[in-house]
């Protein structure tokens, strides 16, 4: 990440010194700016559903939820505890159901909780995180509305293709994932 | 679908009520989180919307793409698709602002639109995840994370391609 972000960033920084010197200030403010806009957006969204988050967990509906999964996180992460589950499981659903502001604390809280202190991801958080970098809402609301409002037929006939791709990206994630085990 | 989250949020009150919970006191608590999470993670967001802001101003964007184009078309994957399924693992705003591009220029009903939209759902942005999710962990070697999500999420994009060429 750190050998990626710096070439690309010499590269880019470089070509637009070139193409357009000053311009280069700008952009670099620029992306700062968006992502402090988008940081008060996300801290909105976060706020909110870790408060609800906070009374679920105190209302045992957290449990609850990780043993519906248990099946599914017992086979997939075997070696973590309970408590990690719970987090996975959480995180999990809270995709499905497309509130991807509660899920992106929770995967946090589970990554944090796998953390061996050793500075190698463990294989639970390669999994983990490949998972959930192929995952998808079941409904991607926000694309379908865009369509309808744009006068589509069908707005969400997507929905098929995109269960089916994505499964499929999953699939092949978790293959990679155990092929380059240790 | 639009009863899924207000139903939700009702029940978690309900049922947190019924149970004797602190509902103020925790729901504070849990906010006051949210909000320490959100600001833990922004120094990665601003690295990253640096990154692809510098990429698109400086042309570096475009080279990547014409270099990839080949590699497309032998897929039978329109070039037009090629900026939305490189960028969709950097940005997931950017995604979207490529979509409503695609939708206005093709119609939504279009392969292309389509397609565009599979892959915008179907595939997630890669790089805001990993650096998010590892934010609070100093976790220094990620032992192929992002290039085994990325290949997965192309794979995805192609798929969705063929999928929509098909229905």
């Amino acid at each position: 990440m750190n050998k990626i972000w710096a070439i690309v960033l010499i590269v880019s920084t470089v070509a637009l010194t070139v193409i357009s010197p000053s311009n280069v200030l700008p952009t670099y403010m620029s992306g700062i700016g968006s992502a402090l806009e988008f940081t008060f957006k996300m801290a909105v969204i976060y706020a909110m559903w870790m408060g609800i988050n906070a009374l679920m967990d105190k209302a045992g509906i957290n449990k609850f939820i990780a043993k519906i999964f248990k099946p599914l996180t017992k086979r997939l992460f075997k070696n973590e505890s309970e408590k990690t589950q719970e987090y996975i499981s959480l995180n999990l659903s809270a995709n499905l159901l497309g509130m991807s502001g509660v899920a992106t604390p929770l995967g946090i809280k589970a990554i944090e909780a796998m953390d061996d202190k050793s500075g190698i991801a463990t294989e639970s958080m390669r999994l983990f995180t490949v998972i959930n970098c192929t995952s998808i809402q079941l409904i991607p609301a926000t694309v379908i509305a865009m369509r309808a409002s744009a006068g589509s037929g069908s707005a969400s006939d997507i929905i098929l293709p995109t269960v089916i791709a994505t499964a499929i990206a999953t699939v092949v994630g978790v293959l990679l994932v155990k092929v380059t085990r240790k | 679908m639009t009863y899924v989250i207000p139903v939700f949020i009702a029940l978690v009150l309900i049922i947190a009520f019924i149970k004797k919970v602190t509902c103020y006191d925790t729901f504070a608590d849990g906010a006051m989180e949210g909000l320490k999470f959100a600001f833990t993670v922004f120094p990665y967001l601003a690295a990253m919307f640096v990154f692809i802001e510098l990429i698109k101003a400086s042309g570096v964007a475009d080279a990547l793409i014409s270099v990839c184009a080949p590699v497309f078309t032998f897929l039978g994957i329109p070039k037009e698709l090629a900026e939305l399924i490189i960028l969709r693992p950097l940005s997931g705003n950017g995604s979207l602002a490529i979509l409503d591009t695609l939708i206005a220029e093709y119609g939504a009903d279009s392969y292309i639109a389509r397609s565009a939209a599979v892959i915008t759902s179907a595939a997630e942005t890669v790089f805001y995840v990993a650096a998010v999710y590892f934010s609070t962990v100093k976790v220094k070697k990620m032992r192929f994370i992002i290039p085994i999500s990325l290949f997965a999420s192309m794979i995805g994009a192609i798929v969705a391609c063929l999928l929509c060429r098909f229905i």
